[in-house]
Parts: C-alpha cells; sequence; structure tokens
C-alpha cells in the first residue's frame, strides 16, 4: 500500500485554556484533494500552521510525504506551497520581483515568472507594483508564489475568500491543474460549494474535531435526505410549494397523492448540500 | 539566501518615499553645512574669579573695572558656573591668606579650574594670569611668589590640546545623526515583514528565522556603515586614524541595528514604529550635543548607548586618541549592539 501523503495522529494544540484542535487522525493520499470544512474558530487554520512547521503541535504526530513535521520541517517546508488566508506579498515590489525573489530562495534554475503569471491570469500587469492590484489580483499572484517550487503539495487557506466569481473560477482551475499533475491539496474553506467542486473528500471540522470525513457524495448519500420540491396551484389561482422527502418507506404513496390529487405547476428534486449536512451533525451552520 | 535578502530590503528601501528622501537630505545637506560652517577657532576666553580677601586692592580693581570676567562670592559657586553654563574657560580662586603667607615667604597654593577643551597655550597664559593677579594683591612679596604651588582640577572630560573648530565639532554630531535615522528604516521595514505577515511566507519556505533576522540586520549594518563611510569620505576625516575610525563607524552602526530591532519589537503597526523610533532616537542624539556644549557632559549620559560611539567619533576625529583610549568606548558599543540585538530578536520572535 502506498504511504499517505499526509499521516495525521492524535494532533492537538491549545491557545492557553483554548483547545483549539482536539486529537484529530486522518490520512490523505499522494494527488488528493482534501478540503477541510468549518465554521470561522472551528480549528482549521491551527491544523494548516501546525502541518506547515508554522506552529509546533503540542501532542501527536504528523508526516507529510513521509517527512515529520517537527524534526523535518525544513524539507518538509521545501517541498509544499502555501497560499495564506490574508495577503502577504511584498505590496512595494511588483508580481515578477515577488516571484523571483521567492524563486531565488527556493534555487528554482530556469525560473518562467512570466510563464506563471499568464497562467494564473496576471499577464501584462506583471510590472506593475502589487499594491495597486485588485484582492482577487493579490489572490491570484499568492497561488503563484505558492506554485514557484512545483511543489508536491499544496496548503490553500481560504483561497477564494471574498472574490469575484472570475478570480474564483481562475483558483478552481489552477487547482484542478495542479491535482492533474500529482499535486496533493491541502484546503480549508467554509465555501461548501467550493469544497463540494474541488476536493475527493472533505473534512468537518467542529470545536477541533474531526466530526465527518468523507467522499462528498457519500455525506450526502449517509447523512442527506433528497427531496422533491412540487409547486402545486391552489383553488383561488395562487401557488403553493409542497416539499416530499425522498428515500423514504412512505414517500412512492406521498407521491403518487400529490399527483393523482393536485394540479401540479413545477417538479424539481432536491439534493442535500454540504451545509445542511454539516448542520444535521454539528447543530450550527458554517458561517460561524 | 540571504544575500537575496538583503538585496529585496534595500530595494524596499530605496522605494520607500519617505526614507529615500530623508537619507538622501542628510547626505547631501549635512555635508554642505559641515563646508559653510566656519573651520577657524573664534573662541572668547571668560574668566571666573573668587577672591576669598575682598579687602585686598585686587578685589577692588576687578569690582571697579568691570571685564570679560565674573566674580563669584563663593569657590562652590564659581565651580557651579564652570560646569553648569560652559560661559567660562577658567575659574581662579585665590585664598584669603594669600598676601600673609607670601610674606612669610611660604608657598602659596592656588587654584585654577579649567572647562574641558581649553587649549594647552591658553592654559599658559591663564597660569600667567594668575601669577599677576597674586602679585597684585601682594606686590612687595613678587620674590616669594615664585615658590608657589599650582593646583589644577580638570573639570568633565579631559580633552585638551587643541583649539577645536565650529566644524571640527559638527563632525561627529553629522555621523550620529546621519545614522540614527537608519533606525526609522530598519525597524518599519522589520515590522512591515512582520506584521503584513511576508516574513511568515519567507520562513514557511526554505529560509529559517535566524537567516531572516540575520538578512535584516546585515541590510541595516550595509545601510548605515555605507552612509557614514560616505559622509567621512565627503568631510574627509577617512584619513584620520582609518582602522579604528573604520571600526568605531562599523560598532556604531551596529548599535543602530540593535536599536532597530529593539524598536521593531515593540511596536505594533507601522505608526507605532515610527513612534517608537523617535522615543530612542531623541535621547540617542543627547550625547552628540556634549561635543558642541561640553558643560553638558556629565555622569548619567553613559547611560545612552550612543555615548559610547560620539565620545569615541570626537576622541579620534578632534584629540588624536588612540585604540587604547577608547577601548572602553568601543567595548560599550559592542555590547550594546549585542544587548538590544539580543531582546529585539528574542521578542520579535514570540509575534511568529
Amino acid at each position: 500500500m502506498a504511504q499517505p501523503a499526509i499521516e495525521v495522529k492524535d494532533l492537538s494544540y491549545s491557545y492557553g485554556d483554548i483547545l483549539a484542535v482536539d486529537a484529530i487522525s486522518f490520512d490523505v493520499a499522494e494527488g488528493e484533494v482534501i478540503g477541510f470544512l468549518g465554521p470561522n474558530g472551528a480549528g482549521k487554520s491551527t491544523v494548516v500552521k501546525m502541518l506547515t512547521g508554522q506552529l509546533t503541535p503540542q501532542k501527536g504526530s504528523a508526516s507529510l510525504m513521509g517527512m515529520d513535521i517537527v524534526k523535518e520541517r525544513k524539507q518538509v517546508q521545501q517541498e509544499i506551497g502555501i497560499s495564506f488566508e490574508s495577503t502577504n506579498l511584498y505590496e512595494q515590489m511588483s508580481a515578477v520581483e515577488n516571484l523571483d525573489l521567492f524563486a531565488k530562495l527556493y534555487k528554482v534554475s530556469d525560473f518562467d515568472a512570466m510563464g506563471l503569471l499568464e497562467k494564473v491570469g496576471l499577464g501584462g500587469r506583471e510590472k506593475e507594483h502589487v499594491a495597486s492590484y485588485s484582492k482577487g489580483m493579490k489572490q491570484r499572484l499568492m497561488m503563484a508564489r505558492a506554485l514557484v517550487s512545483d511543489p508536491r503539495m499544496l496548503f490553500l487557506d481560504e483561497p477564494t475568500d471574498g472574490l469575484d466569481p472570475v478570480s474564483t473560477e481562475t483558483i478552481h482551475a489552477l487547482i484542478r491543474n495542479a491535482t492533474k499533475e500529482g499535486t496533493t491539496v491541502f484546503l480549508t474553506t467554509h465555501d461548501m460549494v467550493e469544497a463540494d467542486k474541488l476536493s475527493d473528500r472533505v473534512a468537518f471540522l467542529n470545536q477541533g474535531r474531526i466530526v465527518a470525513l468523507d467522499t462528498p457524495a457519500r455525506l450526502k448519500q449517509r447523512f442527506g435526505m433528497r427531496a422533491l420540491k412540487v409547486e402545486v396551484e391552489l383553488p383561488d389561482g395562487g401557488a403553493e410549494e409542497r416539499e416530499i422527502t425522498l428515500d423514504e418507506d412512505q414517500t412512492p404513496q406521498a407521491v403518487f397523492d400529490l399527483f393523482k390529487n393536485e394540479r401540479i405547476l413545477t417538479v424539481h428534486s432536491e439534493e442535500a448540500t454540504l451545509e445542511d449536512i454539516f448542520f444535521d451533525i454539528t447543530g450550527r451552520g458554517l458561517q460561524g | 539566501m540571504i544575500g537575496t535578502l538583503v538585496v529585496k530590503d534595500i530595494k524596499l528601501f530605496v522605494r520607500n518615499r519617505f526614507f529615500l528622501i530623508v537619507t538622501a537630505l542628510g547626505l547631501v545637506l549635512y555635508p554642505i553645512i559641515y563646508f559653510l560652517i566656519p573651520d577657524q577657532v573664534d573662541e572668547s576666553l571668560g574668566m571666573a574669579f573668587y577672591i576669598e580677601d575682598r579687602e585686598s586692592a585686587l578685589y577692588q580693581r576687578l569690582t571697579d573695572e568691570p571685564g570679560d570676567y565674573v566674580l563669584f562670592d563663593t569657590e562652590a559657586e564659581m565651580l557651579t558656573a564652570l560646569q553648569e553654563t560652559g560661559d567660562y574657560f577658567v575659574g581662579l580662586s585665590l585664598p584669603a591668606d594669600l598676601s600673609a603667607a607670601a610674606a612669610r615667604g611660604e608657598a602659596v597654593e592656588l587654584n585654577a579650574y579649567y572647562a574641558p577643551g581649553v587649549p594647552a597655550e591658553a592654559r599658559q597664559i591663564f597660569h600667567d594670569v594668575l601669577v599677576l593677579f597674586a602679585n597684585a594683591v601682594n606686590p612687595e612679596t613678587l620674590a616669594n611668589l615664585t615658590r608657589f604651588n599650582e593646583t589644577e582640577f580638570v573639570l568633565g572630560n579631559d580633552l585638551m590640546g587643541a583649539p577645536l573648530s565650529l566644524r571640527d565639532r559638527f563632525v561627529p554630531l553629522f555621523l550620529v545623526f546621519i545614522v540614527m535615522i537608519e533606525i526609522f528604516g530598519l525597524a518599519t521595514l522589520l515590522n512591515r515583514d512582520v506584521e503584513n505577515g511576508t516574513a511568515r511566507a519567507l520562513i514557511t519556505g526554505p529560509l529559517r528565522l535566524h537567516q531572516f533576522f540575520a538578512g535584516k540586520a546585515l541590510m541595516g549594518l550595509l545601510l548605515a556603515f555605507g552612509q557614514l563611510l560616505f559622509l567621512s569620505a565627503v568631510m574627509g576625516v577617512l584619513g584620520v586614524s582609518t582602522l579604528l575610525l573604520l571600526t568605531t563607524l562599523l560598532l556604531g552602526s551596529f548599535l543602530m541595528v540593535g536599536t532597530g530591532f529593539f524598536v521593531a519589537a515593540l511596536a505594533k503597526d507601522n505608526t507605532s514604529a515610527m513612534a517608537w523610533a523617535i522615543v530612542f532616537i531623541i535621547p540617542m542624539v543627547i550625547p552628540s550635543m556634549t561635543v558642541l556644549l561640553p558643560g553638558l557632559s556629565t555622569g548619567w549620559m553613559e547611560i545612552i548607548p550612543s555615548y559610547y560611539f560620539v565620545d569615541s567619533l570626537h576622541r579620534i576625529l578632534n584629540f588624536g586618541a588612540g585604540w587604547a583610549d577608547v577601548s572602553r568606548n568601543l567595548a560599550m558599543l559592542l555590547i550594546g549592539g549585542a544587548a538590544t540585538l539580543a531582546i529585539g530578536t528574542t521578542a520579535i520572535r514570540r509575534k511568529f
């Protein structure tokens, strides 16, 4: 069996009396995209900080690509790319200068900054100071910076938070391209649509604990209830929406009765979202 | 790796309009002022007197004929005036029994108190004046007055030997001013890297935290030392004890780097970095004022680390001091720089 790209065992971290991460364990296969979902304060960023060597775990252990995150921190950091939650670029430098700086630090030979900037949609603006960039452009540049060393693993902390749809789609395309080339992606987000679209598996994090970890489809199958939404015409000419939960014993009879007795205007099937499932499991929403 | 960081930081420093303008102004204006300041010595020699015997002819005469001197009621008052005002270069004290002692043929003890910086030739003049005044007290005992003892007290630092022009006095001042401004630059660049998270981006990559600090320290050292070298060359002082001067400039730059780290550790954002820098720069500039006003030099000033930089420069450039004369100062500069750097890096480390 192949060694997991990420192997985490009983990892814990507290900020004083506040337990931010509570003995979590999970594995991630090479080339897999794992989405960490949870509201603000659930412990997502603390997990990222521990795995990327920004924080030292207080309990438990973890390895990335077979390397211990504490004992071999610097080797681990050579192999990963990070896109941080908040913008941390040199604003008085151009995009090219920002990327060239990191390429030199990573000792990347024949680095093609322009090629990478074209990939993230910043071609033509590469010589402007980053201070003049929009939030979306900065986020795309952060993504480009994370890719400078052609890392085996990417950590993306809320990579599309607050971005317009075009910038979001650009970043999604970059993530998909990276995974096609075998890069493992650790994605933290509270955007369930994004997690659903991009992740092979998602982990629900609540109060520092992983409360569910599976593929989005299986989570929906396991926890979500499909429903039929039917709009019927009322005797006074108005309309009313009725909902029939699917996958239950009485569902066929309920559908039959509805179609027999009512004048149907529209019919829609509805699938549970990851947010619904998160709410069902934890009793709280993803927005915090 | 550290070289890459230094290049990046110098680039950012140059792109910061405020630092660029302040630095350029200093490098241009200080030499201009330096060459505008007179290089001739023009010092009036104010004298202070304490004559215990108020009935003496000399006392009466000095009271009746005001000149460039002041008579004090007590010796203590005269000493205080000498130390605090800087208006007098010499204080002469004539005891009450001078006349009788001279008449008895006994040795007479006269006290001359010199302010710091009184040149040797001026001291000889005061010596002769003292003899003449003693004669004026008792002209009949002129022959006996050849056998008196002169006790000399030196106030403040004993830095005598050559007259100093205003231009010479300003050299250490300019060097300290130019290097102090770099505390602003280093503290702001360091704080910006930490607070904006760019430092985090660097150290979660291939860079280690100590390399990040080393890069910043080296950048600060290069900027400060480079400016000191430039200014010293323009003012034409590099030829004075070159190796000793370069060592002093380097250690002064090191102290500035340590202070910059210390300020960055205290700061929460760019504005507070500027504010904290001012809090440190103002007291650190004070010792340089003693070069202009020697009377300001007191013991407490030695608690300000920049004192050792100013004092060393003043001694080397204006009094030809050698390694042995300033070795304690240089050691203090090294200790001060290392201590502030250690405290600063430790405190900044906690921000990550």
